[in-house]
């Protein structure tokens, strides 16, 4: 086959010509691990740990016993930046910079979800590197030694305790940022941004209201099934995302119904954290292009945005051909649902279970329901267009293509 | 050996494409939908293209020093531009590769992505004009 040929091709099977996975975050797992945070942290180095949070979870009682827990361990913690917005800004990732280097620390522990860990992320970068934070932004643009070609210069030691159970940033190596000042959100992306360390511990999300569990966990299912799919999919992706389903299968109803279950809330942690794996060959896809101009331009929360756009997406690239619905087929099998017929067949039966569990979730299943109007399609539209999951989709929509997903979600 | 020997080369054939695209009548207007300025750094030889794309005005590209100032920057060996326009490198895996290196916001040039397939075939004929087989067998 020829060179070109290989590019255009989807390699939805076969040996890929090229992938690569890279997976350097130490996860731990368990119960009453956050007791043991400092003896675990000491472990990466860290010393004198800033605790990076937001007001919400620095008001419930895990804070206490995250402090508890490192300094159990020998570590001391020298501050808690607890001014984290749900949606950051380059202006609080200056501030947790600051406040590492005004109290001294050699080290950085995340508690929160995907806003705080990111925050936390560039912070670590600007408390390293200096710098304002969208001079980073881009991908692989960190220091290097031997001229930009060697190996990435290392990041204080940075570790994350996730309080939802949707984005999986504790394993990954981006970050997102919105600079309030230009109205953009901005990405950053590099090897060292990888968290050492990752705790999951069913206890971070004891106070997590069922509807955040509900949504961040479609969140992580969209992150497994496109990331099954994507022109970037690989072996050790597709390992990490089928296992995640088996989880999110057997355990994310049960978590939104009974908080109470310790067992289903660890368990939950632990799918999304393995969801967010292939991503990390850029694997994911256009039901994220969709959804986020939404949160962008209406504020529709993430997961919730994924949960309305995913079936959608499911029947348009089931349908482009057979070797993309060979790849539904496999997430059908271990959902138990029908896995023969042609492509659409197969991505219909999908599309419908996967809406039957947002609607048994309690979730909204439409656009229209969460403030999207159909006079906005075309700038959502153009939004999805450039958004850099479509790039690896399976199939390359058109703008009539992303108006028509829109249209049947609103 | 890189492929191409100077830094006139460099600007002879892909900064000539670059010049190109920019008036062309089909293609122009969707690049300047990115709306930015991105500038091209190549090393081996080292050289830079610099190009606006900017949404109501006039492209403009200048091989070699410029005043205007890149928002987004790029950043490879000669050669994988080269591969690029000849449609043999995937920009993920490129990335993935750090045989690509990207400043700035990214997702306005990755968007551009899909737009450059047909430029590709025209890359090839000019190269074959050019008499340049050589540069064609080489990637």
């Amino acid at each position: 086959m020829a060179a070109e040929e290989l590019i255009d091709a989807r390699q939805m099977s076969g040996f890929k010509p090229f992938y690569q996975f890279q997976s350097p975050t130490r996860v731990i797992a368990g119960y009453g691990l956050i007791e043991g945070l400092g003896f675990e942290f000491a472990k990466e180095g860290a010393t004198r740990v800033l605790v990076v949070t937001d007001e919400v979870i620095h008001a419930t009682a895990l804070i206490d016993k995250v402090r508890a827990g490192v300094e159990d361990g020998g570590l001391e913690v020298v501050g808690i930046y607890d001014q984290v917005p749900p949606d950051s800004d380059s202006s609080v990732v200056k501030g947790a910079a600051q406040a590492a280097h005004e109290h001294g620390a050699d080290s950085i522990l995340a508690v929160g979800g995907g806003s705080v860990m990111d925050t936390a992320k560039l912070a670590n970068v600007i408390f390293r590197h200096g710098g304002e934070p969208r001079d980073w932004e881009g991908y692989y643009g960190l220091p290097r030694a031997n001229d930009g070609l060697g190996r990435p210069e290392e990041l204080a030691p940075f570790a994350c305790v996730p309080t939802t159970c949707g984005t999986g940033s504790e394993v990954s190596f981006a970050a997102v940022i919105k600079d309030s000042a230009e109205h953009v959100k901005f990405q950053v992306g590099d090897f060292p941004l990888y968290p050492r360390l990752a705790v999951l511990d069913p206890e971070s999300t004891r106070t997590l209201p069922p509807a955040i569990v509900a949504a961040t966990g479609m969140d992580a299912m969209t992150h497994a099934i496109e990331g099954i799919v994507s022109s970037e999919w690989s072996p050790h992706g597709d390992a990490c995302a089928l296992q995640a389903l088996r989880m999110l299968r057997d355990n994310l109803q049960l978590a939104v119904e009974h908080p109470e279950d310790d067992a289903a809330r660890g368990n939950m942690l632990i799918a999304a954290n393995l969801a967010i794996q292939p991503t990390h060959t850029g694997a994911i896809g256009i039901a994220h292009s969709l959804s986020h101009p939404c949160g962008a331009h209406y504020n529709v929360p993430h997961g919730v945005a994924n949960a309305i756009n995913l079936p959608w997406v499911i029947e348009y690239n089931a349908a482009a051909g057979e070797d993309i619905a060979a790849k539904y087929r496999d997430v059908n099998e271990l959902l138990g649902l029908e896995v023969g017929g042609d492509g659409a067949a197969v991505g219909h039966a999908l599309a419908d279970h996967v809406r039957e569990t947002v609607r048994t979730l309690g979730l909204p299943g439409r656009l229209s329901e969460v403030g999207v109007p159909e006079s906005g399609i075309p700038l959502l539209v153009e939004g999805a267009i450039g958004d850099g999951c479509t790039l690896v989709n399976p199939v390359e929509p058109s703008e009539e293509d992303f108006a028509e997903l829109y249209r049947k979600a609103l | 050996m890189a492929y191409f020997k100077s830094e006139e080369e460099v600007y002879e054939y892909i900064g000539k494409l670059f010049k190109d695209l920019s008036v062309d009548d089909e293609l122009a207007p969707k690049f300047r939908k990115a709306n930015t300025i991105v500038q091209y750094q190549y090393s081996n030889p080292k050289s830079q293209i610099t190009v606006r794309m900017i949404d109501g005005e006039d492209e403009q590209v200048d091989c070699g020093p410029t005043e205007m100032e890149p928002e987004v920057i790029m950043t490879m060996e000669a050669d994988t531009a080269h591969k690029f326009w000849l449609g043999k490198v995937n920009v993920t895996v490129a990335l993935a590769r750090g045989q690509m290196k990207a400043k700035g916001p990214v997702a306005k040039i990755l968007k551009l992505v899909p737009l450059v397939k047909p430029v590709f075939p025209r890359y090839r004929a000019q190269l074959q004009e050019a008499g340049r087989t050589d540069l064609l067998e080489a990637a």
